[in-house]
């Protein structure tokens, strides 16, 4: 008996051994072949010796093998799923090769801010609207309190026409408007306040508006100019108005814009705004304390902002009394650079898709 | 404007030491450019307040008043809240100690002294003092050149650094005369006579015109007013008479002046923007004790002030509630009238008993920017402090009106542009006359009258050769694959400003991958652009072959809708491609559709959904042989006019030329979709239709069915 029940543990022994070096299903094949083949079995072979056992020790020996035989087969199959599992099913790819690139282009960043800006401002509530490039000299100076001769017109070198041009058109979207195209344009509007002057002499208070787009200066493209600019104007005309309103607002965007950060007011002059100020931020790069970015004042320099001049009120027909107002004129290349790192202007209008294609989809 | 600390300690006793200064002042309306430490090796911390330094003030163009270093005074001690000391007829020549110099010279008004001054112009010349003393030209002393260099200013003779003096500390401008070149001891403020001219100081000679104000002699201008003195009359080594000027000029009449002669001069800006018309006399007394004190000469004690225009100062209402009502916060009325007063102003219970609310304001005559109640306001505003105001929100009073359509359809073409493949380019609104000339037909071109060079010479009358420009820096670049596109105004004569959408492609429609299937773009790749463009604008669009100057003839056309010609697509010509700097041999495909037009010609109504089909479609294909110059949209036609209206599309799935077609033709395989919106389409129906079609095709085209 036990001459006998040791050839089990040892065919046992025997089995491991070998599946253990088992790698291919040829393996396995073999391997079942060799121990429980119907014809030349090893376990087989050890079945057929049962019957020449004693009766009292048959079925106790029976019971051996036969859990041996399940054993293998257990231990086959189980290995046959792992050798499957690894095994490379038919019309596998490498998954690891890149996939075809679908074609994506990206939104220019001057137009990413832009759209950040409208975005802030048309959830305060504010209409979002386009003027006309080229424009006249009434509603780009004269009627925001810089007559002909007015020294502040030597602040912004403004580039003119050859002879005067229909301009474009606004405010379609608010029904016919009477004057919704430029007559007679001589220039490059040097800002986008001159839609301050179209709308406010075609709609009356309240007015709580932005317009964004293209001016034009008469500069030379550097690492800090250019010819050509993105603006956005803000105006907010109504009863009460103040310019601790015209703070609170510009806070909202700055933080907006640039997370947790201050804003300071300083007092300034433009001919259309009275009080002016100029507005700065605690420089986010140091937190106030002072850096190279912020020129170690721990202030950058954004915009320029102020109380709308009375005078500009009676130019477009407004009471100066009975309303007050604040505007702000921000520009988009400044707020671009500063939120991306962009160190020079030039490279907004180059238009190097290796610049381009650094912004995300 | 460049200012010496210990100049400025002068008529302030501040001892806030530079930098700390520079921090006021630059939140009290002055913006620091500059500070600049002086006194040899000792640190700035060694120095402490005691530090001397010269602090650049950027003065904006509304304070002329500060364009000297009273001026700045006056607005540190209103910051500091302290004194002015005041220049004085009494006051030492110099006090060693301190090194002010505070005196003034007392001279006694006359009608006619030794000179004889006679303003024919009241108008452009509202005041002018004249007065003569007796000099020794030389250089000036030690103390007075370092303070003229610390502002910038270059020493040149005791007479005029004395002018230079004055006009740096008090603000108004000097010139002084050789008194025995003026003829007849005369000074006439008059305008040029025709023909007139002048050697100014500068060794120029210009060219005179009648609406510029001269001071003359007897005979001859001897000076711009208010701009530059003549070179004939110049005080030089042997002068030993001098005539000082000390005058009001009107501001647009110098600055008309010295723009038409492109001649700025500290004198000139200051005029321009406005001088103080009340301090001539006081500046005149100031240069004579000044000359008197350096020993450069002797005030004759003389003066003769003609003043026709007077100037009296403005009286302004300034109310409480108005300052609160601006600012959005109430400022005490003590600080009010502290403020004000520091600056000069004087203020009076307003008179009016209905307004006990109110102030009467004087207005210094110096400040020439405060004329209305606002300009006070700020005032109290900017000293008060800018950083003591509330951060509140303005009310929301009206519902806030829809977005501008167009700032809507920009939004949406640039996601299916980007979606596309394309990048955004942002190009200027100017270009090369040269580049924009084949964009726009004759006398379109709009000419900048005064533009910063030759490739900003006229605006664009497309967006095309500023994007073009963009592909061939980036070609240059080593990037061969180049979409962009761009959404801008454009401007002709005739049509003025509009607005476009502009696109351009080069290198590959399919990129290359490891799978293959890479190709360059071609006709086709843009007008898919072309056509989602037109989808995304809502607009039924169909392509016409057009010949432009600036495309492949055969490779370009119109993209027209309801017969209005609303963009240009096409390959570009190489021609232009090399103008840009592109190779030759690169093909670059381009389009631009007019934004205006196309939103004229898109329906105006929402879009509605239509009912899903309910009855099955039936598919027949027909390939057929026609001549290779009928145009696919030809033989639409044909087929729409011979088909039912079970025919709801027609799909050219193939288009073959070569082995088994006859030269000069084509084979083109259409797949044609019916169906019906009431039944399922039996078989004979189709092939009647089928038929009809065939038929017309034929009778048509002579199209031959394979």
């Amino acid at each position: 008996m036990s001459t006998d029940s040791i050839s089990v543990d040892q065919l046992r022994d025997r089995f491991r051994a070998q599946l253990a070096r088992a790698a291919t299903e040829a393996d396995l094949k073999a391997l079942h072949d060799e121990f429980l083949s119907r014809k030349s079995g090893a376990v087989t072979g050890l079945m057929k010796t049962l019957g020449t056992l004693p009766p009292d020790g048959r079925r106790e020996f029976g019971q051996l093998v036969n859990t041996l035989k399940t054993e293998i087969e257990t231990a086959l199959d189980e290995k046959r799923a792992a050798l499957e599992s690894t095994r490379r099913p038919a019309g596998a790819v490498d998954v690891t090769l890149p996939g075809r690139k679908l074609p994506m282009g990206r939104v220019h960043p001057l137009m990413r801010v832009r759209r950040e800006v409208e975005d802030i401002f048309a959830h305060m509530g504010y209409e979002i609207l386009e003027g006309p490039e080229v424009e006249d000299d009434f509603h780009n100076f004269e009627a925001l309190n810089m007559p002909p001769d007015h020294p502040a017109r030597d602040m912004q070198d403004t580039l003119y026409l050859d002879a005067p041009i229909v301009g474009g058109t606004w405010g379609a979207h608010r029904g016919t408007i009477p004057e919704a195209q430029v007559r007679a344009a001589t220039l490059l509007r040097t800002h986008t306040s001159a839609m301050q002057i179209r709308y406010m002499k075609t709609f009356p208070p309240p007015v709580r508006i932005i317009v964004p787009g293209r001016v034009y200066r008469r500069d030379d493209l550097d690492a800090t100019h250019s010819p050509m600019f993105q603006q956005v104007e803000g105006l907010v005309v109504g009863e009460g108005i103040t310019l601790g309103d015209l703070k609170g607002t510009l806070e909202a965007m700055t933080r907006a814009l640039f997370g947790d950060v201050r804003i300071r007011l300083r007092p300034s002059f433009f001919p259309y705004t009275e009080p002016s100020a100029e507005v700065d931020f605690s420089c986010y790069a140091c937190g106030g304390r002072g850096c190279s970015l912020c020129k170690h004042t721990g202030w950058i320099e954004l915009l320029g902002s102020g109380m709308v001049h009375p005078a500009v009120f009676e130019a477009v027909g407004y009471d100066p009394e009975k309303y007050t107002g604040f505007a702000f004129g921000v520009g988009i290349e400044r707020m671009t650079m500063l939120k991306y790192g962009v160190s020079e202007v030039r490279l907004l209008y180059e238009n190097d898709v290796r610049f381009l294609e650094q912004f995300p989809i | 404007m460049k200012v010496l600390l210990s100049w400025l300690r002068d008529f302030v006793d501040v001892t806030a030491s530079p930098e700390e200064i520079a921090k006021t002042m630059s939140v009290r309306g002055f913006a620091v450019e500059g500070c600049e430490y002086l006194g040899g090796d000792l640190s700035a911390e060694a120095q402490g307040a005691k530090a001397d330094a010269v602090i650049d003030f950027e003065v904006t163009g509304n304070r002329p008043d500060c364009m000297c270093v009273i001026g700045m005074a006056r607005e540190v001690a209103t910051a500091y809240d302290l004194p002015m000391r005041r220049l004085v007829a009494k006051g030492k020549d110099r006090d060693e100690e301190t090194g002010s110099s505070l005196r003034l010279a007392s001279l006694k008004a006359v009608e006619k002294a030794d000179i004889d001054v006679v303003i024919e112009n009241p108008d452009l010349c509202p005041r002018y003092a004249g007065a003569v003393a007796d000099v020794t030209v030389g250089p000036s002393p030690a103390w007075m050149q370092a303070r003229l260099k610390a502002a910038g200013v270059r020493p040149i003779s005791n007479i005029v650094d004395v002018t230079n003096y004055v006009l740096l500390e008090m603000g108004q401008p000097m010139h002084a005369f050789d008194f025995t070149k003026l003829a007849a001891a005369q000074i006439r403020v008059r305008t040029a006579k025709p023909g007139e001219s002048i050697k100014t100081l500068d060794g120029q000679v210009r060219e005179l015109s009648p609406d510029m104000l001269v001071i003359a002699d007897a005979e001859r201008p001897v000076a711009i007013a208010g701009v530059m003195g003549g070179a004939d009359s110049e005080v030089a080594e042997e002068t030993t008479v001098i005539v000082l000027e000390s005058a009001y000029f009107n501001p647009l009449s110098v600055r008309r002046t010295s723009r038409k002669l492109a001649l700025k001069t500290e004198a000139s800006i200051r005029f321009e923007r406005g001088a103080d018309s009340r301090l001539p006399v006081t500046a005149m007394e100031r240069a004579c004790a000044l000359l008197d004190a350096i020993g450069a000469g002797r005030a004759r004690g003389t003066v003769v002030d003609r003043y026709p225009a007077r100037i009296e100062p403005r009286t302004l209402r300034l109310r409480r509630a108005k300052i609160a009502g601006l600012l959005g916060v109430p400022v005490p009325d003590a600080d009010v009238k502290r403020i004000l007063e520091s600056l000069g102003f004087t203020l009076r219970p307003w008179t009016s008993p209905d307004d006990p609310e109110s102030w009467e304001v004087t207005v210094p005559t110096r400040r020439v920017d405060v004329s209305r109640e606002v300009d006070l306001i700020e005032e109290v505003a900017r000293h008060y402090g800018f950083d003591r105001l509330p951060s509140t929100f303005p009310p929301l009073t009206a519902a806030p009106p829809p977005l501008d359509p167009r700032i809507g359809r920009a939004r949406h073409l640039r996601s299916v542009m980007t979606a596309a493949g394309f990048s955004e380019a942002m190009t200027f609104g100017f270009v090369a006359a040269t580049a924009a000339a084949p964009f726009a037909g004759e006398g379109e071109l709009v000419p900048i009258a005064n533009p910063l060079s030759e490739n900003f010479a006229v605006l664009r009358p497309s967006a095309l050769p500023g994007l073009i420009d963009a592909v061939a820096h980036n070609r240059r670049r080593e990037q061969r694959d180049v979409r962009l596109f761009e959404i801008g105004a454009r401007f002709s004569g005739g049509r003025g400003e509009r607005r476009s959408l502009a696109c351009a492609w080069t290198g590959t429609a399919v990129s290359e991958h490891w799978g293959g299937g890479t190709r360059d773009v071609d006709f086709f790749d843009m007008k898919g652009v072309v056509e989602r463009v037109s989808e995304a604008l809502r607009l039924d669009v169909r392509t016409e072959a057009h010949r432009e100057g600036w495309l492949v003839p055969g490779r370009s056309a119109s993209v027209m809708t309801d017969g209005v010609r609303i963009g240009v697509l096409g390959q570009l010509a190489p021609a232009i491609a090399e103008a840009h700097g592109l190779p030759v041999q690169d093909a670059v495909y381009v389009a631009e559709i007019d934004l205006d037009d196309a939103e004229a010609a898109a329906p105006k109504e929402e879009a509605r959904v239509e009912p899903l089909p309910r009855y099955p479609s039936v598919t027949r294909d027909i390939s057929i042989l026609v001549d290779e110059t009928l145009t696919a949209d030809a033989v639409r036609a044909t087929v729409r006019s011979a088909a039912t209206s079970t025919l709801v599309q027609i799909r050219e799935f193939d288009r073959y030329q070569g082995k088994g077609v006859p030269d000069r033709k084509i084979s083109l395989s259409l797949r044609l979709t019916f169906r019906a919106s009431d039944r399922t389409l039996t078989d004979a129906e189709v092939q009647s239709a089928m038929d009809n079609i065939v038929a017309s095709l034929k009778d048509r085209h002579g199209a031959i069915q394979r």
